[in-house]
């Protein structure tokens, strides 16, 4: 009878490590090793394959909720109070503006490693059979994430804040019918206001963040049922990658056959089908090299985790988050500019409001999303698929292209001023 | 690579940690702890006693902060500054040194950005005093802090600041508001003042910009009005005066200051002289005021003032209405009258005016009040430059009936004009005649027009 040892034993609910059965009890009992497979094939974990940069984005997700609960003990999400408030983080409260910057940073190198890693995967082909849908949960990740940053914006309650956030919203309101209505919603009113800022707190701490774990938990679970990790190109076979493409194809016999239920039944339809599984299911297969996740990918993933913290906090550092003054409405900066995420599309509505704000918009997000479903081809080889790879090389040029000039090129009036140009503001 | 992979994972921990320890001595140190420990040590010099003088040296460090809910402000100015109350700190060093002079301004009750501006709510010295990116009041120049008196005492003269009673008053009387809106009046040429002094326009820049508005802001339609020196000082103060902020009772309360200025003109108005005299200069139905101050207590006189009757049954002086600042700034009056005051008020008073006479002064009244004089003269002579207008410049008003019948004089001014175009190729002039007739009442517009043609030479009638 030893108190201590039963304390540590009801904790860790294993036997001595001292045993065999303590042993494997600490890989069957181990939380980590459940969400991992217990084994990885070795060319999934090279850098040059993935980048780790859907890591890099999960990593950089913790790193925001932690520091955003730590903020979220100083912030009151109204006007004046929470200009001051972040005044006082600069100013008074310990590390406060650390974790602000911590923050903000954070949330910018989110939204560029979610795209960089939409990129990766569509480059490596990564979103065909069987993964279109992991794809489509993937495309709305981006949306909430640039959701999650855009509401964050308004929080600081100053003029970049307030402006950003009136431009962003008045590119919502040109979609037509819903438009300004949705804007309504959205502020609780025509302008942007306290109302509106409470209604942008509540979406940014509570409702996106949740929607945002629940679909990163079925992105993450989808990834290992359609086969972990995948493939680099360079590993694939010739005829594995025609197998592939029929797994999941209905055989000839009968799929799903339903037990019949006993009248003193207590479970679901859910746990009576016979036959095949009803999700599409791939495992690696047995004959392959493989190596074991612990400590194989554990250390991977660890070290991305700290390169991350480390990037961070090392520009947190020296960096401050932007702020400027207290919101006024009276006074527009001139340019108002969007959050530069969107500042593509701000330069497209410039141009024209319905084109820009509404239709290139909503056929970007359609075919994001229709993505796998449209790209028929079965390879995932770059020499198969050159169009493919020209189309969306070119999405992404342009996409940066309008996002520098909106951010570095336009001026007073969005006017065409290169940024080596000093313009002061009209006459007094 | 594999077997290093642990090494390499502790490696980078260790770096994470450095960093944490390096945010956390950033924190840890801030420049406010600095000062404050040089400031214990300055003040237990002093202490003969050493347990005294240990126990100064233990003050904690921590942010002194004022809490202005009725200014909206928060200061932490005195973090550092914090000899401002102490008057054995007349000669120390700044950030330490006695601030002389400041009752009734209590740090506590007023703090300090509200006179001398900069960030109160910062704690190191670039950002507190305000002169960084995205601050619009930084700390104004010494010369200049006297000019933010005029944010809680708006009206009347205030004693030491004679630059603000003459900036408005030049404010009112050359044209200013014809151009520039001012708390919801006046016109629109001009940018709104209403919150001019909360803008980030440094003095330097304003007092240039009145002596030639063209020197730092190029293209500014606003007429040179070839101020003296002090009178564009002047202006820079009362711009510096004006904000929108939201202020409680008790500094708005104190928008006028119950001076012996204000006094003489609530005097005046009242026309106390019809019945009083000083020094024996006036009426003589009551009594001589001259060093009436010296006889009564000032709470007598008060008394006096709110209800003549209680103190003198039988008093024919009747009850004005007078609020207490009202009654405090005749009684400051009153204590160094002389009759010689008493004098220049009945010279003032002179003959009453006829009906017609009162209605052509009523409209050079609101020709000066609506700002016309601005850019046609306080003459009527005009001549502001207006680049592209036909004759280059704002028209003289003073032969106006010469090209103009009275009625079309009053349909120019309800209706606004634009001048002509010298050159049709190039951009329209800056100045033009705004829109009136949602300003003004059509009665107010047929004075003026009354007045532009009191002012007309007679013509031979042919």
């Amino acid at each position: 009878m030893n108190p201590i040892r039963d304390l540590w034993q009801s904790i860790s609910r294993r036997d001595p490590l001292s045993t065999d059965k303590g042993k494997s009890e600490l890989v069957f009992l181990n939380v980590w090793l459940h969400i991992h497979p217990n084994k990885v094939r070795p060319e999934g974990l090279k850098v040059k394959h993935t980048w780790y940069l859907g890591f890099i984005t999960f990593f950089l997700f913790l790193v925001l909720v932690t520091t955003g609960i730590a903020l979220m003990f100083y912030y009151r999400p109204y006007p004046q109070p929470a200009y001051q408030d972040m005044k006082d983080l600069q100013f008074v409260v310990f590390m406060g503006g650390f974790l602000r910057n911590m923050h903000r940073w954070a949330a910018h190198g989110m939204v560029i490693c979610v795209f960089l890693h939409m990129c990766r995967v569509f480059y490596t082909g990564s979103y065909k059979r069987p993964r279109q849908f992991n794809w489509v949960i993937g495309v709305v990740l981006l949306l909430l994430t640039l959701g999650l940053s855009f509401t964050g914006y308004l929080l600081p309650w100053d003029q970049l804040a307030f402006w950003a956030i009136t431009v962003g919203t008045n590119i919502g309101s040109y979609a037509p019918l819903v438009g300004a209505r949705v804007r309504e919603l959205l502020l609780g009113g025509h302008m942007v206001g306290e109302e509106a800022l409470i209604r942008f707190y509540v979406l940014h701490v509570a409702v996106l963040p949740s929607l945002l774990v629940l679909l990163t938990m079925v992105h993450f679970w989808r990834i290992r049922k359609d086969g972990g990790l995948s493939r680099p190109v360079w590993k694939l076979k010739p005829q594995k990658a025609a197998n592939l493409v029929h797994i999941g194809e209905p055989e000839p016999e009968p799929a799903l056959a339903a037990v019949a239920a006993a009248p003193d039944k207590t479970y679901g339809l859910m746990e009576v089908v016979t036959g095949r599984p009803i999700f599409e299911t791939v495992a690696p297969e047995e004959d392959e090299e493989t190596v074991f996740s612990y400590p194989y990918a554990f250390f991977r993933e660890g070290i991305a985790l700290v390169v991350t913290v480390v990037t961070v906090m090392a520009v947190s550092l020296f960096w401050n988050a932007p702020l400027e003054e207290m919101a006024n409405p009276a006074k527009t900066p001139n340019p108002a500019k969007a959050p530069w995420y969107f500042l593509g599309l701000q330069e497209l509505v410039s141009h024209s409001a319905l084109f820009g704000g509404v239709i290139v918009p909503a056929l970007v997000v359609l075919a994001l999303v229709g993505i796998p479903y449209l790209d028929s081809n079965p390879s995932r080889r770059p020499a198969d698929r050159k169009w493919a790879i020209w189309i969306f090389t070119v999405f992404v040029i342009v996409n940066i292209v309008l996002i520098i000039v909106g951010t570095f090129f336009r001026g007073p009036g969005w006017s065409f001023v290169p940024p080596w140009v000093h313009v002061t503001a009209g006459a007094e | 690579m594999d077997r290093k992979l642990p090494q390499f994972f502790f490696a980078l921990s260790l770096i994470a940690l450095a960093l944490l320890l390096a945010a956390i001595w950033q924190s840890s140190h801030p420049s406010w702890k600095l000062y404050q420990r040089e400031y214990y040590k300055l003040e237990s010099q002093g202490e003969p006693n050493a347990a005294a003088k240990a126990a100064i040296m233990d003050t904690s460090l921590e942010i002194h902060q004022e809490l202005l809910p009725g200014l909206q402000r928060v200061d932490r100015c005195t973090t550092c500054h914090l000899g401002v109350e102490d008057p054995t700190m007349k000669d120390a060093p700044e950030p330490y040194r006695y601030h002389p002079n400041l009752a009734p301004h209590s740090p506590a009750r007023f703090g300090c950005t509200v006179c001398h501006g900069g960030q109160g709510l910062a704690t190191d010295k670039e950002n507190a005093h305000g002169n960084v990116a995205f601050w619009e009041e930084p700390l104004l120049p010494k010369d200049y802090v006297r000019a933010s008196c005029g944010r809680c005492h708006k009206e009347g003269d205030i004693p030491g600041v004679p630059e603000l009673t003459e900036g408005r008053r030049l404010f009112e009387t050359q044209g200013c508001h014809g151009c520039h809106k001012l708390n919801g009046t006046g016109g629109s040429i001009g940018p709104d003042l209403t919150a001019e002094g909360a803008s980030q326009r440094s003095p330097e820049w304003l007092e240039s910009h009145f002596l030639n508005p063209n020197a730092v802001s190029p293209n500014s339609p606003m007429p040179n009005f070839h101020f003296t020196k002090e009178q564009a000082r002047a202006l820079t103060f009362y711009m510096l005066s004006l904000t929108n902020e939201h202020m409680a009772t008790y500094y708005a309360s104190a928008s006028l200051i119950p001076s012996s200025g204000y006094g003489r003109q609530l005097f005046t108005e009242k026309n106390c002289i019809a019945c009083h005299s000083i020094g024996g200069v006036g009426a003589k139905e009551g009594p001589d005021l001259l060093g009436v101050a010296k006889e009564h207590s000032s709470e007598w006189l008060d008394e006096q003032l709110v209800n003549p009757q209680q103190v003198y049954p039988g008093s024919i002086m009747p009850a004005y209405d007078l609020d207490a600042n009202a009654r405090k700034a005749l009684i400051a009056f009153m204590s160094n009258a002389t009759a010689e005051d008493a004098q220049a008020i009945l010279a003032q008073r002179g003959k009453p005016l006829t009906p017609e006479e009162a209605a052509i002064e009523a409209g050079k009244q609101d020709f000066h009040r609506f700002g016309c004089a601005g850019c046609h003269g306080v003459n009527l002579q005009g001549g502001v430059p207006n680049p592209n207008a036909q004759g280059g410049e704002v028209p003289s008003l003073l032969h106006v009936s010469d090209d103009y019948t009275k009625d079309e004089v009053i349909g120019i001014i309800s209706d606004g004009k634009q001048p002509p175009l010298a050159d049709p190729h190039k951009p329209p002039p800056p100045l033009y005649m705004p829109t009136w007739k949602t300003v003004l009442s059509q009665e107010d517009i047929q004075r003026i027009a009354d007045y532009l043609w009191s002012i007309q030479p007679k013509k031979e009638a042919w």
